[in-house]
């Protein structure tokens, strides 16, 4: 039986990342949409899958997980040997890959998450941003990409010259920041961090899912 | 071939996680202090190392390393009869989602928590707040509604067997704690038996138990 893929229909958040990762591993799968708006993921039929009550989660031929971060490894393990390897084998390559998947965990993403909630899901729900949380959490994210800067200005991709899974984490939330005119991203101040921004918005797996959108491959 | 050097802090929470991974694999490892109060992760030296200016970070004969999880994976792997990090694809998919649901549903809240509650039982000269401490624990109690459902099914978060992923509750699973009792508080709760199970399994390992006064270099095993 081929994968299920479940998650809301929207290339973005947890569901986005999980989706480039299938994208980027050529895997095939059956997308199964999860309604958010009417709290799908809260039944107690899709809590069965995450008990958590968030997307995405895959079942896999009845082995069933839950956490984006989680599934794209497993996938990027599944289907080794073919499409871009997104966690290397070697031990300091991976602790590199490691390194970097948990900065976007730990430091850029908190504070992500708290500005994705004021400028994007509030407005959806009818209500005001705060505008001290959005300025608060803008100059932590800023702060964190002067430190990418740096990395940046050593080799092209967070972990090492390839493109691996710390930078496929990336394009869950950042997006929205910029669909909503945030040019955090292409600040001129921060050249390394525009040339990786726009390397991976360039990518032709992640062009194809925006236009395309959460597709089954069979 | 040198000793592993721990870079951190003797009570620091992050430094007190990685050292709890090192002695489960036996590891032996030297201590160095960084001189927080005084900014010494700020200079100019340090963020060369580590441009976040955080601790802790590892110098494993001359391979650097920082982010206190990629720490303690890096350690689990080069240690891999330990079974702290499971190598077989499904077992090591479960293990890696039972870590990300440590790093986004029990994290984020117990931290916070976590953080304010060892500063005020440490004595620390650090300002703490009640709301912030409460309204983190009421986050963490519905996420352990979860964990109870889990916990109920498995001894540990990943299957059968203690992983990463349960060691990475440590040390904040015990620091949200101090806003309760021994006999009652967020994680040993009679409503939450197979939590309460899990947690006191946790915190009876002789790695939690080695460093209650703190990180010490150790040498023999």
């Amino acid at each position: 039986m081929v994968l299920k893929f479940y998650a809301s229909p929207f290339p973005v958040a947890g569901g986005g990342i999980v989706a480039l990762a299938l994208a980027e591993k050529q895997a095939a799968f059956d997308f199964v949409p999860i309604d958010l708006k009417t709290k799908e993921q809260k039944t107690a039929e899709y809590m069965a899958l995450n008990p958590f009550g968030k997307v995405p989660a895959i079942n896999d031929d009845g082995f069933v997980m839950y956490e984006s971060r989680a599934i794209c490894r497993y996938v990027d393990e599944k289907f080794a040997g073919q499409g871009t390897t997104l966690v290397p084998k070697g031990t300091k390559e991976r602790a590199l890959v490691e390194q970097a998947v948990s900065v976007e965990s730990m430091t850029l993403f908190p504070p992500l998450d708290k500005v994705v909630w004021e400028v994007v899901v509030k407005p959806e729900r009818g209500l005001a941003p705060d505008q001290a949380i959005v300025g608060k959490g803008l100059k932590e994210i800023s702060d964190t990409l002067d430190v990418y800067e740096g990395i940046l200005g050593k080799h092209r991709y967070l972990a090492g010259d390839d493109f691996t899974l710390a930078d496929l984490v990336h394009c869950g939330y950042l997006p929205f920041l910029v669909e909503k005119g945030v040019d955090i991203m292409t600040a001129k101040e921060r050249p390394n961090v525009a040339r990786w921004w726009n390397e991976l918005m360039s990518r032709p797996t992640w062009v194809k899912l925006q236009a395309e959108g959460m597709k089954s491959t069979v | 071939m040198a000793i592993l050097k721990l870079h951190g802090g003797k009570q620091a929470t992050c430094t007190r996680r990685v050292a709890t991974v090192l002695h489960e694999l036996q590891v032996p490892f030297e201590l160095i202090e960084v001189d927080v109060a005084n900014g010494a992760h700020k200079s100019p030296e340090y963020l060369k190392i580590q441009p976040f200016g955080q601790i802790p970070y590892i110098d494993d004969d001359g391979f650097l390393l920082y982010e206190t999880r990629a720490i303690c994976r890096y350690i689990a792997a080069k240690y891999p009869e330990y079974g702290l990090i499971p190598t077989e694809p499904k077992a090591n998919a479960l293990f890696e989602q039972a870590a990300s649901v440590e790093l986004t549903n029990f994290d984020p809240s117990a931290s916070k928590a976590g953080l304010q509650l060892w500063i005020r039982k440490m004595g620390y000269p650090f300002p703490t707040d009640d709301k912030i401490i409460a309204d983190n624990l009421e986050t963490l109690e519905k996420k352990l509604d979860a964990y109870e459902a889990i916990l109920s099914k498995q001894r540990y978060l990943a299957g059968e067997t203690i992983t990463l992923a349960d060691i990475f509750h440590l040390p904040y699973g015990v620091f949200v704690t101090y806003a309760g009792s021994e006999s009652d508080s967020v994680m040993n709760r009679a409503s939450r038996p197979n939590v309460a199970r899990w947690y006191k399994q946790l915190i009876s390992r002789p790695s939690w138990l080695a460093y209650l006064d703190g990180v010490t270099t150790t040498t023999a095993y």
